[in-house]
């Protein structure tokens, strides 16, 4: 039934990953977990650091997309608006489960939902923040954490008042775009995040928030969901997508969500193989990273260059490497 | 923060504000349907003035002890009967305003009761669904008002025959009077509630909340009442010869009653599902072999006596175990094939395809593949079903807000559970 004229290739979500996640699933054992700050407030990094080191043009593979940061970023931002959050690590957390579910892996993510909803209530946690649109929406819709308040991290910033203190004169302006991810925008019946990072984008001074040509609730996918597959045609729903913020004229194009950032990175990174001719010339990346860019201060775990890397990475799918 | 902000618009249910299919009540419909009102009316007023009927002379009430109308009013002339618990007294005597709040009076308030309450319902519930399941108050409502409230009105106007017709050994009538009141209450509440967790079950929603304290207060009414009788055989009075058989009658009620709430509330639902069906089929066969052993083994009157017990408690020792029984059946059994139903409301507008972003990239879809109507019908490969995005653009612009995202996930779980049972290998 399920091979195609494309291949078994086609199906197959990506093969290691997955597997891992899997049976990381089945180990129920918790942890020693050391608890450094006590509160109510806990962040849920989610899968990034995965991302890092299995996607071929992440920032550790020499790339240029950079999931690490989005981390880094939330952290420095929960700060400035005055909270030092529990860190939900992935040392005794599980994945959230969302690519299982849907890749109808319901008894694994059924597996990882009990394990970390005993792992949050066991901690105390009162509001669960989130950077990323798929979590959000499976810790809000496909859990049943009652007592938790489970917010996006673009949520909870605006509704603490997170100031940006004003860009310095010499600044240009920037044109910045917004891709609504379907996970936090259209499928979420209560509460969906589309007011909140645009309001956040329009506290920095020198930044002009523009509109693709599909937003809010219509807003065009970014071609990959669930990580099932990574093809010509996704590639080519990606490129749609991206191309709609060349037609605006924007100098950033941000996302709330980090597989949205992995597939507009993974083109904007191959769309490097001749240098010059790049077909995207704005910078994609995290709303977060870009927030958290243009407050003063240091980032929380110092920076998060690459220290291997020299030089900048050569162009092409290897990355030089 | 739950609940509707201000620039913050839901996306679904009935508070959707983007955008709302069909046509607005008011002004719209309201206008057409009035102009049709009132042509109809002119009509009759017509008719009524310059057609009138020759109707005959007046039924004498000499001529008959039972006055019954026409059986779609004997709820009307039920509830006329019925009145007479209400109190009755008069405001205002001696002034222009006199006022007798008399049997009369309260029997047509009651009459009336009906049509408030429909037309109050469209306004208590608003959601945008006609199909039962869709709209499950709204039909708990209909069935216990519209069907048990009307039926057993209906019956309480002929209390005079069902009092003659249904005596016990000693002439009295084996279904009192108070408890044919009580008829007006019991049974459509009943009805309701019943009808109100079956359609929310048939909807796919978990029941369990609502279902374990309704069958247990049942079950609690059950036991006290044939616990009252049991404990007490002095009471019984002319019956009371018989009250081995008595206590074979309630035990044959309350026992699988029992059973059923126990499993309800300790078991998976699974196994409250198969000991409800089990204990409700076996409690039927067993009231059945025991009426016909009763009347069968030459003791005609001890049949009358026991009855004479059951049938005055009708509504706890008769309703209330069907309705537990029932109602733990409906509340835990597995609905239809999943989404299939909820599915069934696509009317195949479209939207979804034009708005499906593999549509614009996928080669077999550029010659009018729906990803949506083909992986419904099944008239598809499977590449439908795995080429989806679920990113629910197709479920934000459908006109009936079918969650077409979570068929996908249903499906994909069916393939995958298949996939486990053949050893992991594909079809």
């Amino acid at each position: 039934m399920m091979d195609t004229e494309y291949g078994p290739g086609r199906t197959i979500p990506h093969p290691v990953m997955f597997r891992v996640l899997d049976s990381e699933a089945d180990d129920l054992s918790i942890p020693e977990i050391r608890v450094e700050h006590k509160s109510e407030f806990a962040y849920y990094p989610g899968c990034v650091d995965y991302y890092d080191v299995e996607m071929q043009f992440s920032h550790m593979n020499y790339g240029d997309t950079n999931h690490g940061i989005i981390f880094d970023s939330s952290i420095k931002l929960l700060r400035a608006v005055g909270i030092q959050p529990m860190i939900l690590d992935r040392s005794f957390m599980k994945c959230c489960g969302h690519d299982q579910l849907w890749q109808g892996k319901v008894d694994v993510f059924e597996r990882m939902r009990d394990y970390n909803t005993r792992i949050v209530k066991m901690l105390g946690v009162k509001t669960l923040i989130t950077s990323c649109a798929e979590g959000y929406r499976t810790f809000r819709l496909d859990y049943k954490l009652e007592g938790v308040r489970v917010v996006h991290i673009t949520q909870f910033l605006f509704e603490r008042g997170l100031r940006i203190p004003p860009q310095p004169e010499t600044a240009k302006r920037i044109r910045v775009a917004f891709q609504d991810p379907c996970r936090s925008g259209r499928q979420m019946p209560i509460d969906p995040v589309f007011e909140e990072p645009r309001e956040l984008i329009k506290r920095v001074d020198n930044a002009d928030l523009v509109e693709l040509k599909t937003f809010r609730g219509d807003a065009q996918c970014c071609g990959v969901a669930q990580m099932m597959y990574c093809n010509d045609k996704t590639k080519g729903l990606t490129r749609k997508r991206m191309d709609e913020a060349v037609d605006v004229e924007a100098d950033y194009l941000l996302t709330a969500c980090p597989k949205c950032l992995t597939h507009f990175g993974c083109l904007h990174h191959e769309n490097k193989w001749k240098p010059g001719e790049e077909r995207y010339r704005y910078k994609v990346m995290d709303i977060t990273q870009f927030l958290a860019e243009r407050l003063p201060g240091d980032w929380p775990t110092g920076s998060n260059i690459d220290q291997r890397r020299k030089e900048p990475p050569l162009p092409g799918r290897k990355g030089g490497s | 923060m739950e609940g509707p902000r201000p620039g913050f618009p839901r996306q679904y249910g009935p508070d959707r504000l983007d955008h709302q299919p069909g046509i607005p009540l008011f002004p719209q419909e309201a206008t057409r349907d009035l102009v049709t009102i009132f042509l109809l009316v002119a009509m009759m007023f017509f008719l009524s003035a310059f057609v009138t009927p020759f109707l005959g002379p007046a039924r004498s009430p000499q001529l008959s002890e039972l006055i019954v109308p026409d059986w779609y009013l004997l709820f009307s002339w039920g509830l006329l009967k019925v009145a007479d618990i209400f109190p009755q007294f008069t405001i205002g005597a001696g002034t222009p305003l006199k006022t007798e709040f008399s049997a009369a009076f309260w029997g047509d308030l009651l009459s009336g009761i009906p049509v408030i309450f429909l037309l109050v319902l469209p306004f208590i519930d608003r959601g945008r669904e006609s199909r039962p399941a869709k709209a499950p108050f709204r039909s708990a409502f209909g069935i216990a008002f519209l069907i048990a409230w009307i039926f057993t009105s209906s019956l309480y106007s002929i209390r005079e025959v069902v009092a003659q017709r249904w005596t016990a050994p000693n002439g009295t009538a084996l279904i009192p009077d108070g408890t044919m009141k009580w008829f007006f209450v019991i049974p459509p509440v009943l009805v309701g509630l019943t009808s109100y967790l079956a359609l929310r079950r048939l909807a796919f929603a978990p029941m369990r909340r609502y279902l374990v304290p309704y069958v247990l207060i049942l079950t609690a009414i059950v036991v006290a009442q044939a616990g009252a009788i049991a404990a007490n055989p002095a009471a019984l009075g002319p019956a009371q010869p018989f009250f081995a058989e008595i206590l074979i009658a309630l035990a044959i009620v309350v026992v699988p009653t029992v059973l059923t709430a126990f499993f309800l509330l300790r078991a998976p639902e699974s196994t409250a599902r198969k000991v409800s069906t089990w204990a409700g089929a076996l409690g039927l066969l067993a009231f059945m072999g025991f009426y016909g052993a009763v009347a069968y083994l030459d003791r005609p009157t001890a049949l009358g006596w026991v009855l004479s017990v059951l049938w005055p408690n009708m509504n706890t020792l008769v309703l209330m175990p069907i309705f537990a029984i029932g109602t733990a059946w409906l509340g835990t059994r597995r609905p239809y094939s999943t989404y299939e139903y909820l599915l069934n409301e696509c009317y195949q507008c479209g939207k979804c395809h034009t708005v499906c972003p593999v549509t614009k990239v996928e080669d077999d879809a550029l010659g009018g593949l729906n990803l949506v109507y083909n992986t419904f019908k099944k008239q598809h490969d499977g590449v439908p079903l795995w080429t989806c995005l679920a990113c629910d653009a197709c479920s934000a612009v459908c006109p009936l807000d079918i969650q077409y995202s979570d068929y996908i996930l249903e499906e994909r779980r069916k393939v995958n559970a298949a996939m486990a049972a053949d050893g992991g290998r594909r079809e």
